[in-house]
């Protein structure tokens, strides 16, 4: 009798821990909104697998999707290879990353969105390794025991799309043309006709790694910061400059939008040290003149984007100097001074193509580019199922 | 023996699981208690219903009586610094300045003789009105002060301009802008925008009505406006940034779509909204702006509007 009353306070007790457990993860995640759901999207990319953790607004009455990043993470493993030893990583840390949403932030699985984006697609069919997609998919299924979870890939055109519904707010959605600088290609577009099932796509093969690698192939025996920058020109000058120029007249955004948004890893690093000070802002305007003084300054004087140069410039006593300083410090680390250099003047190469004498377009540059498209999709999977691809 | 053993180590993994849930729900308890601590205090100020100053009682009406004072006192020395300074240039529009100020002096007499009078309580609503009315008074003198000062400032470039003499400066009176006299540094000739009639209006959102307000915990927005004028512009197309600075010292920023940073004489500030317009040579040009805050502090707010990195304008507005 003793023992059945035991195993009963033994049982209560785990399902109280388990409870206590469960309560603390949630509440772990420093929550923005009132009313609010947390979801995980986890993106098969080019370099890696990576999750955004993302607090969506449960507020009926707003049009626009109101988002908070709560956490994003990356695991590299260099997918594209399409090697068996980055295919297993990449399956490990798609798997890992799966896991952790699910226990250490306890998300259910119906709000764990899994996708792969649309430059594995492109390099994939490029080399004609697209049933390396399937297979990872399938083994990730295996492993996590879910044979029903559905795991989409993404074209070029959805992803643009989305990462302007994502990042850009309704107020300027009609009037905003968004370029997203990536590693190896830059894309983007507009809404033409004001609503958003037309899309205007806008796609460049240059990217601030190409620009750098193009550079580089150039310099032959003088490594000097001088010949980088003169080659540098040279690569701009030409044949990126021509593709450039066609791309962005074809797109006609010229006379359509008021605003150009600049989003990427470039647009990140150039928005955090030339606005510091704004480092918790995800946005920031900036002129053309901003810039080319940026690039300049990056050319002659580059130690005064360190950490401690940046920290000694701000006077302001209630800037968070510590998190300015880490910020920086995480630019420096992703990117040296001839990647800036190079990403730099690729976004000075296209913001000049909107810079008229009489009409002055107002530019910006979107730090949290990067999960711009997943949470539009994990909101357009929450209100329009049928519509998006599933899960 | 061995059942008792067993017994005994189900009683004791049973007791330590009951310990973890309990530190564990203590820690989270302890978190969310004092998460929500914070809104808790913000939620509350809007429970109170400010409406009820009339019912009160008579220490509430004292207390209220106090911080009219306090504002009306604020108003005052506010002004009072700001215009020690001008008085002595504002030459050239003195007259309506005289008159101006004639008008400003009895409303403060009259704020005086209502709040000296601590027995009539019905007294409180017509002296909140005269206060209101005060400020508005100290904002418009404060405009006009402003624009002696530019006007000042632009005489005094257009004549070292003009005379280019480096002994000009020892015959010319020093001009006093923003309570400081101008500095050799200032390009003035490139900048020829004035701002003046400068307002702040600090407004409560009631049922898609606007009014205006002086206290913090009503306040859903700020609304500004200011005249600009230019006799030398050369382009069509002008910017001017605002900022305004709240009492802590921090921006007030209109949207992350809206607000950056630019170099000003002063060094890097973050601005709050920048204002592009369209611009004829000699036109006074009002531009308005708005800016919605979730939660406004008490204390001394200041408006200040620059062109070309240059400060053209400022005025405080104090929300209690």
């Amino acid at each position: 009798m003793c023992n059945v009353y035991l195993k009963q306070i033994l049982f209560t007790g785990c399902i109280l821990l388990l409870s206590s457990i469960q309560l603390f993860s949630q509440n772990n995640l420093k929550l923005k909104y009132k009313k609010s759901d947390v979801y995980a999207g986890i993106e098969v990319g080019s370099k890696g697998v990576k999750m955004s953790l993302v607090e969506i607004s449960r507020n009926a009455q707003q049009k626009n999707i109101e988002f908070n990043i709560l956490k994003d993470t990356s695991v590299n493993t260099d997918f594209i290879s399409f090697t068996q030893p980055t295919f297993q990583s990449t399956l490990t840390g798609l798997t890992g990353l799966y896991r952790a949403a699910m226990t250490d932030y306890n998300i259910s699985s119906d709000k764990i969105y899994t996708v792969v984006s649309s430059g594995v697609k492109i390099q994939a069919e490029k080399v004609d390794k697209a049933v390396w997609i399937k297979n990872l998919i399938d083994s990730f299924k295996i492993k996590i025991k879910e044979p029903r979870r559905q795991v989409a890939i993404i074209d070029v055109l959805q992803e643009a799309k989305l990462s302007h519904l994502g990042i850009v707010p309704e107020s300027r959605r009609f009037n905003t043309f968004l370029i997203d600088i990536g590693s190896g290609n830059t894309k983007g577009g507009y809404f033409p006709n004001n609503n958003t099932n037309d899309f205007k796509l806008f796609q460049l093969s240059w990217g601030t790694k190409s620009t750098a690698n193009a550079t580089e192939k150039r310099l032959e025996d003088d490594k000097t910061m001088y010949n980088f920058n003169k080659q540098l020109y040279r690569v701009l000058a030409g044949q990126a400059n021509d593709e450039i120029i066609y791309s962005v007249n074809l797109s006609g955004a010229y006379n359509m939008s008021d605003n150009i948004a600049f989003s990427g890893g470039i647009a990140w690093s150039v928005a955090t040290l030339i606005s510091p000070e704004l480092i918790d802002n995800p946005v920031i305007p900036v002129t053309y003149e901003d810039v080319e003084g940026f690039y300049d300054k990056l050319y002659k004087n580059y130690t005064s984007f360190s950490d401690a140069e940046i920290v000694k410039t701000l006077a302001d006593p209630t800037l968070n100097k510590v998190g300015i300083s880490k910020e920086v410090q995480r630019v420096n680390k992703v990117f040296d001074q001839q990647s800036l250099m190079a990403g730099t003047g690729l976004l000075l190469k296209i913001m000049r193509q909107f810079e008229g004498i009489y009409e002055k377009k107002q530019f910006y540059l979107v730090k949290n580019g990067q999960v711009g498209w997943i949470s539009a999709y994990v909101d357009q999977s929450i209100n329009k199922p049928d519509q998006t691809v599933s899960k | 023996m061995m059942r008792e053993s067993r017994s005994s180590l189900l009683l004791l993994v049973s007791l330590l699981l009951f310990l973890m849930s309990f530190v564990i729900l203590c820690t989270w308890g302890y978190n969310t208690y004092y998460r929500s601590k914070e809104d808790k205090k913000a939620a509350s100020f809007f429970i109170k219903d400010t409406a009820a100053i009339g019912k009160a009682t008579r220490d509430i009406a004292n207390a209220t009586r106090d911080s009219l004072q306090k504002i009306y006192a604020e108003t005052i020395s506010d002004l009072d610094k700001r215009f020690d300074s001008s008085l002595n240039y504002a030459d050239t529009l003195k007259g309506s300045l005289k008159v101006k100020l004639a008008e400003f002096y009895t409303l403060k007499t009259e704020i005086s003789d209502i709040l000296k009078n601590r027995n009539n309580d019905s007294d409180l609503g017509l002296a909140k009105e005269k206060i209101a009315e005060l400020q508005k008074k100290v904002n418009e003198l404060l405009g006009r002060n402003n624009e002696v000062e530019q006007e000042n400032k632009r005489l005094y470039a257009m004549l070292r301009q003009l005379s280019g003499e480096k002994g000009a400066e020892s015959t010319v009176r020093p001009v006093v802008f923003d309570n400081k006299p101008v500095t050799d540094k200032a390009n003035l000739p490139e900048n020829l925008f004035q701002a003046f009639d400068l307002h702040l209006s600090a407004l409560m959102v009631i049922d898609d009505r606007e009014m205006e307000t002086y206290q913090a915990m009503q306040t859903d927005k700020f609304v500004g406006s200011f005249v600009v004028k230019n006799n030398n512009a050369i382009n069509n197309v002008a910017e001017v940034v605002i900022i305004i600075m709240q009492p802590d010292g921090k921006v007030l920023q209109k949207s992350t779509w809206e607000s950056g940073t630019f170099e000003s004489q002063e060094g890097k500030k973050i601005y709050s909204c920048k204002m592009r317009f369209d611009y004829t040579r000699g036109e006074p040009k009002k531009l308005l702006f708005s800016i919605n805050g979730e939660k406004f502090i008490k204390g001394n707010y200041s408006m200040q509007v620059y062109y070309n990195g240059a400060l053209i304008g400022k005025i405080y507005k104090t929300l209690t």
